[in-house]
């Protein structure tokens, strides 16, 4: 059953049309690999799908839900995060405190609760410190738990904004180039950390990476986007034989963009 | 006066204290939300003047008056903030002036509302000098009386002013600090990292910064309210944009974001702005008065940049925090 | 109608002076990022070192003019070099940018008052001198203010348009990186628009002196506001949207007044016309009434 479906989604900017007429379907409990070369409309697909921007026509459901005219906030509350391109570490906030922000369900976050009833605020955080430092052990980020997030390089950035996503609870975890600059050893862990996350939890994972091998080898399904349209989707070999991703990328631009 | 003088300390303590108040509101709306609130000095100037206008005009028992100031001052952020606060930095700093100097202007030429441009004292009216603080002046004479057994001659009226003033200003000080530490606070710190993160992690961004401009409206409405009853009247003149600059002078002085050096950063500015009064010598002793209060600016003005140059992370703020913004 | 008219008149004339005090917070904005909360008290500046020379020692209006330009435009390329570029080697943010304007600003207005004393001043002309053109009176220094205000404003456009300078401007307050790659001097570009700003400035301040008769240190905040609403009317970054806005909102002022409008506005509410003007915009359309979504 498929869990996120994006149907004729359109996007303009001034006369330019970053996403053309989009259809995605993501499956419940599958990784999906959104691929295509540079350009190509995948960023702003998935800044469409988690409510930073609005499209000009079509819609974007979770589950039975229409999210596509919801802001940021309330796509997330449904179920969906999603993790940047440029990681957005919350620079002058401890490791842990970034973490601890995502937990969902703190009645400390409004003022009146905290004066209400501050029992279950501190009794919530506990359970909520437990988890982060555990996500934190998962990304290898414990012992920088209370250093300010300012002080991580690029790669441990999208790894704590890892650790983040998945502190959400999320149903499904949209991921911007989740190894960039994370070293090859802890990225394999990440891929592996995503298929045991699935079978554990029944996430479902949805990324844009560069590194095609990495992607291909671990996704089960392969969405391919040029010129705002997805113009393939299927298994990874399915779209390697597909002659028009060769065209549009794989042949010509796909070895040079690793 | 002398330099020594207990009086003019006291004196100047109040001051350092209405402007902790004031400052306290600036820092929760920018040191810890992000906010560039410029201005803070109408939220002040709308609690002061719903005070009097309802004391003098409606006979309002003064204690109900200064709370209906505070809420008014709330309602006034609310006002603001629906359809500023989604604009960049930049925008909302341009209009939050603009809604400063609207609140001011109509302070001025409304007349019949705020007695216009000379203050409050014509308030009832030509030819009757109003008066809103009678209530005060009677609590502020019956602690004064109290303090007289333990202080003795020393317990003037700027004295019991000053721990009056010192006992709220912590009080808030204390609250804040309690707040900002909590889920709450750390959900505001987010939004000025950066609010698309937050909102990419389920909080209302909208929501929290409303309610950080509401709360640091409502603490300038009390100094506003504390400022009122020090001075017994007041003008438009007094919410100057000038005091929303002192302000923020004040929070950059201490230290972004820290709760504990408001006062610190108050009490420094305090001195400066006063302290400049003695600068006797050559060659200030050439100049009068109204241009010793010129270079009393100019001085603030030097300081504030010297800050951003050479310590953006104000007396007690930690360098290494500054340079990862 | 000949109401309208006069005060159409009275509009132009704000409205230009507005307009070239606009383009350079919006040149400046644009390249550097930086809210200059201080290019008010430049136009002060620039009206009092004209004064200087005009009352001080006697000297003939025009000449006045001309150490305003060059004063203020040397202030503003100084304050490059000491303040604003050290902070930009610091990476300061927006917020300590605009902290420092701030201070900055502070810091002017007060040494002019210091100096130029905080009485009304005037300058040494003929003020009561009155033209009347079509029913529509404009005094000297109306017309004066009208006449070199325009004359600024289209040397401006064409300067923006034409040279090679108002190209790399262009340039750079699209897309900085790019114009450094692209081979356009930077710093040198940076320096020149200050200097631009700063000339703008100065001459803007002249006649804003000039048209209030009798002046104070503080006319530079009173009209810093206008001429932000006029930046952000004409698409914050877009120089020719600020000369446009400016003029716009010149007229907006002051025919809010017309008493045909419903009694029209009190005078006095002028300066509150132009911060309507410009929430409504911020409002409504924050890239600006005439700018589109990219920049000049």
């Amino acid at each position: 059953m498929s869990l996120l479906h994006v149907y004729d989604v359109v996007k303009r900017f001034g006369g330019l049309a970053a996403v053309d007429g989009a259809h995605l379907e993501v499956e419940e409990r599958s990784i999906t690999a959104l691929i295509g070369p540079n350009g190509a409309g995948k960023t702003t697909l998935f800044n469409l799908i988690s409510g930073f921007v609005r499209p000009d026509r079509g819609s974007v459901r979770l589950g039975e839900v229409r999210i596509d005219a919801r802001p940021p906030h309330a796509v997330n509350r449904c179920g969906l995060v999603r993790t940047f391109q440029t990681p957005r570490a919350l620079t002058r906030m401890s490791v842990l405190e970034n973490v601890l922000l995502a937990a969902p369900d703190q009645s400390g976050e409004r003022l009146w609760r905290l004066v209400a009833s501050p029992r279950a605020v501190r009794r919530r955080e506990r359970e909520v410190e437990d988890e982060a430092r555990e996500l934190l052990r998962l990304v290898r980020l414990e012992s920088h738990a209370h250093d300010y997030a300012g002080t991580l390089s690029g790669g441990e950035r999208k790894l704590l904004e890892f650790a983040r996503a998945l502190m959400t609870a999320p149903r499904i975890v949209l991921l911007d180039e989740p190894m960039a600059g994370v070293n090859p050893t802890l990225a394999l862990q990440l891929l592996d950390h995503m298929r045991t996350l699935r079978e554990e939890r029944g996430l479902t994972f949805l990324l844009i990476d560069h590194d095609l091998e990495a992607v291909m080898s671990v996704s089960d399904r392969v969405v391919v986007m040029n010129e705002g349209r997805v113009i393939a989707a299927g298994t990874p070999d399915e779209v390697r034989a597909d002659p028009l991703v060769v065209d549009a990328y794989l042949g010509t631009h796909g070895r040079a963009a690793d | 006066m002398t330099i020594v003088s207990l009086q003019f300390w006291a004196f100047v303590g109040v001051v350092a204290g209405i402007y902790t108040i004031l400052a306290l509101g600036l820092q929760v709306q920018f040191g810890f939300t992000g906010l560039l609130n410029f201005g803070h000095a109408a939220f002040m100037a709308v609690g002061a003047y719903t005070m009097a206008i309802l004391v003098v005009k409606t006979g309002w028992p003064l204690w109900a008056a200064s709370l209906a100031a505070i809420a008014v001052a709330m309602a006034f952020g609310l006002l603001l903030g629906l359809p500023t606060l989604r604009l960049r930095a930049d925008y909302l700093a341009i209009t939050t002036i603009a809604f400063a100097e609207i609140v001011r202007y109509v302070a001025i030429n409304e007349q019949g509302l705020t007695g216009g441009p000379v203050g409050t004292i014509a308030l009832a009216g030509p030819g009757e000098a109003a008066s809103y603080n009678r209530e005060w002046l009677d609590f502020q004479g019956s602690v004064q009386d109290r303090l007289e057994s333990v202080l003795g001659d020393d317990a003037t009226r700027d004295v019991t002013m000053l721990i009056l003033v010192w006992i709220v200003a912590l009080v808030l000080l204390v609250l804040v600090e309690a707040a900002v530490r909590t889920p709450w606070g750390r959900v505001l710190k987010s939004i000025r990292e950066d609010e698309d993160a937050a909102a990419a992690l389920g909080k209302n961004v909208f929501a929290y910064k409303l309610q950080a401009l509401t709360i640091g409206a409502a603490l300038a409405a009390i100094a506003g309210l504390f400022f009122a009853f020090q001075f017994s009247f007041f003008s438009p003149g007094d919410f100057d944009p000038l005091v929303t600059f002192f302000a923020y002078t004040i929070v950059i002085l201490g230290g972004t974001a820290r709760n504990w050096a408001v006062p610190v950063g108050a009490v420094v500015f305090g001195v400066i702005f006063a302290g400049t009064r003695f600068f006797d010598f050559a060659p200030f002793s050439l100049l009068e008065s109204g241009e010793r209060a010129y270079v009393r600016l100019i001085v603030i003005g030097l300081v504030l940049i010297g800050l951003i140059l050479f310590r953006p992370q104000g007396l007690l703020g930690r360098r290494d925090e500054m340079v990862l913004e | 109608m000949t109401e309208l008219l006069q005060l159409g008149a009275n509009g132009l004339v704000t409205g230009s002076i507005i307009a070239i005090g606009a383009v350079g917070v919006s040149l400046v904005y644009g390249i550097l990022r930086i809210v200059n909360f201080a290019h008010g008290d430049y136009l002060v500046f620039g009206a009092y070192v004209a004064l200087a020379v005009n009352v001080g020692w006697n000297g003939h209006i025009v000449l006045a003019a001309i150490a305003a330009i060059a004063a203020t435009a040397v202030l503003a390329v100084g304050l490059e070099f000491t303040l604003w570029r050290p902070l930009r080697r610091k990476g300061a943010g927006l917020f300590s940018l605009f902290i420092a304007a701030i201070g900055l600003a502070l810091v002017l207005r007060h040494v002019v008052f210091l100096v130029g004393e905080a009485r009304p001043r005037r300058y040494d002309v003929d003020v009561f001198q009155v033209h009347e053109l079509g029913g529509v009176r404009l005094s000297q220094s109306q017309l004066i203010a009208v006449a070199i205000a325009f004359a600024a404003i289209v040397l401006v456009g064409l300067m923006l348009a034409r040279t090679g300078l108002g190209k790399a401007m262009r340039a750079l307050s699209d897309n900085r990186s790019l114009a450094a790659v692209a081979g356009i001097d930077v710093d040198r570009t940076v320096g020149l628009t200050w200097m631009l700003a700063g000339g703008l400035a100065g001459i803007a301040g002249l006649l804003q002196a000039l048209i209030l008769n009798a002046f104070t240190p503080n006319f530079g905040f009173l009209l810093l506001l206008p001429i932000f609403a006029a930046v952000v009317l004409g698409g914050i970054g877009s120089a020719y949207g600020a000369l446009v806005g400016g003029v716009a909102l010149g007229l907006a002022m002051e025919v809010s007044t017309w008493d045909a409008l419903a009694g029209g506005a009190p005078a006095v509410y002028k300066p509150v016309v132009a911060f309507g003007v410009l929430i409504v915009v911020l409002l409504l359309r924050p890239q600006g009434v005439f700018g589109k979504a990219r920049v000049l």
